[in-house]
């Protein structure tokens, strides 16, 4: 379990300074967790330090009883924490099974035999089994990240932290890959950043919505999208004509009989032929973020 | 748990960067080797020894630590800082020691003259502490300054001033800080004062490093 209290990130950049987070509480259980929010929200920031590579500036952390803000507390908890980088760097020379093999070790587990059997264990997890006595210099970024994933997990980590793992990769892989976290997620921790809505959707009870470093919704998917219920819109509009600036467009479809706009905004009386429409988890995360007038323009 | 495997950290290592030091072993042992004159072999090997190894070992260092693809995968794992320097540096020293040894090997089998640095050990002294303080000082450089870069600059800037203002080293209190006295001043009265300042004033660089290392926010 994870427990954050009052958690504040500042960086320095030359003179002027970054509020990355501002103040951050939440408690996190056991199984998946998704935390969505838009380019520089601060989830990098927020993940790094979960993981202990980020020092907070203020505030709390505590994971399964561990103190985040202690060394020695840090250290328990990279003990028992399987984490996969935004950006992941790694030794393309050695093969898929060195990697992991060697990354087992970092971490610890010294008894070869058992490492050997985890290590194949988890690139057959990831499916890499036929390809893992390749050089990871000739994976395709898919297969890297699959390989990111098997060393995250090769220590059968309690808490395991993904930022955006599903960037760059190709729909099936994604199915595969959130089916996979939501099995891991069965008995442990599992921390899913992301600014894809959908991959929350399919696989998260719980999620928050940062945004400028400050949380601005907790709860279910369902509630997510309960939040922009009467707040959804379908409109027809003829010519060049576009709705006012009140409303955010979250598709466009041009038909015979004109462009048909998805919208989101509080009410839609400037126009009599807006029909309500039934809101998805798309038009609740665009609503919350219109409401804490996150929003920029989108046409 | 010992966290740690030779055989990787060897396979890890850029390979790409042991030209460096293989280049100017050769360039030495072929200059030395088509000049073939006594007293120009002793002061080419003496100033491989003294002066290329410590150089060459300090760049690399500077190099050894940062420059790491997998640095982020590596500080969410629970090693310890002490290892990662430990590790690395030990490394980039055997490196050198292996380019010495060969090298002064090299020199005794066409009867290079050592004598007037004093004895075998003294000679061995001559390399060892200033590869080490240039090793400490390439880490500490790259790690305050968090850039590769700048460790390497340390210890071009240091070498370079050194080398020319030599005779200047010597003489006043800046003789403890003088890290090629070994082979320029043998018989400098103060040359084990200025070896144990040497190796005292390495391990204050390791040790920053060390302390600065835990802030692995400002090296990802
Ligand atoms: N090392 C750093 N030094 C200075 N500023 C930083 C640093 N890391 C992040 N920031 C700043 O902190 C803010 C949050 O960045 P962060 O990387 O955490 O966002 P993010 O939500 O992960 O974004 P993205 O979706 O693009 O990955 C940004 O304004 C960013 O510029
Ligand atoms: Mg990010």
């Amino acid at each position: 379990m994870i427990e954050i209290k009052g958690l504040t990130k500042t960086y320095g950049v030359g003179n002027k300074t970054i509020n990355a987070l501002n103040g951050i509480d939440l408690r996190i259980n056991s199984g998946m967790f998704g935390l969505l929010g838009p380019n520089g929200a601060g989830k990098t920031t927020f993940m790094r330090i979960l993981a202990g590579i980020v020092n907070p500036s203020s505030g709390f952390v505590k994971i399964n009883g561990f103190d985040l803000t202690t060394e020695s507390g840090k250290h328990q908890i990279k003990s028992m924490l399987g984490y996969l980088p935004q950006e992941l760097g790694m030794y393309t020379e050695l093969t898929a099974i060195q990697f992991v093999d060697y990354m087992a070790i970092l971490k610890g587990i010294d008894d070869s035999r058992k490492r050997n059997q985890r290590v194949h264990e988890v690139l057959e997890m990831v499916g890499l089994a036929k390809e893992s006595n390749r050089k990871i210099k000739g994976f395709s970024g898919g297969m890297k990240r699959r390989v990111g994933i098997a060393q995250a997990l090769v220590n059968n980590p309690k808490l395991l932290i993904v930022d955006e793992p599903t960037a760059g990769l190709d729909p099936e892989e994604r199915i595969r890959f959130r089916n996979l976290l939501v099995n891991l997620a069965t008995d442990r921790v599992v921390l899913l950043s992301t600014h894809i809505v959908e991959d929350i959707g399919q696989t998260c009870r719980d999620l928050a919505i940062l945004a400028k470093g400050q949380i601005l919704f907790r709860g279910s998917p369902t509630e997510l999208t309960k939040a922009a219920e009467n707040h959804v819109w379908t409109l027809t509009m003829q010519g060049m004509e576009k709705p006012n600036h009140d409303l955010t467009v979250v598709s466009m479809l041009h038909l015979a009989e004109g462009t048909q706009y998805r919208l989101v905004g509080s009410n839609a009386k400037d126009y009599a032929n807006a029909q309500p429409a039934q809101p998805g988890l798309e038009d609740g995360y665009v609503w919350l973020m219109k409401q804490s007038n996150q929003m920029v323009e989108m046409i | 748990m010992k966290h740690f495997s030779l055989k990787y950290t060897l396979l890890t290592y850029r390979l790409d960067q042991l030209w460096f030091p293989i280049a100017f072993w050769m360039l030495f042992v072929i200059v030395i080797l088509i000049i073939n004159e006594p007293s120009q072999s002793t002061d080419m090997s003496l100033a491989y020894l003294g002066t290329a190894v410590p150089l060459i070992g300090g760049v690399m260092a500077a190099y050894a630590i940062l420059d790491d693809p997998a640095l982020e995968l590596r500080f969410a794992t629970p090693i310890r800082a002490a290892q990662i320097i430990i590790e690395r540096t030990l490394m980039i020293f055997f490196i050198q020691a292996v380019c010495a040894f060969s090298f002064y090997i090299f020199a005794k089998s066409i009867d290079v003259d050592f004598s007037s640095i004093g004895t075998v050990l003294d000679l061995h002294l001559s390399w060892v502490i200033p590869t080490i303080t240039l090793i400490a000082l390439g880490t500490f450089g790259s790690i305050v300054g968090a850039q590769t870069m700048i460790g390497a600059f340390f210890v071009g800037i240091v070498w370079i001033i050194q080398i020319i203002i030599r005779d200047g080293m010597a003489i006043n209190n800046w003789k403890y800080f003088y890290i090629f006295m070994g082979i320029t001043n043998p018989e400098h009265p103060d040359l084990h004062a200025n070896q144990i300042a040497l190796l005292a004033l390495s391990l204050i660089f390791f040790l920053c490093s060390w302390i600065l290392l835990h802030r692995q926010e400002r090296y990802i």
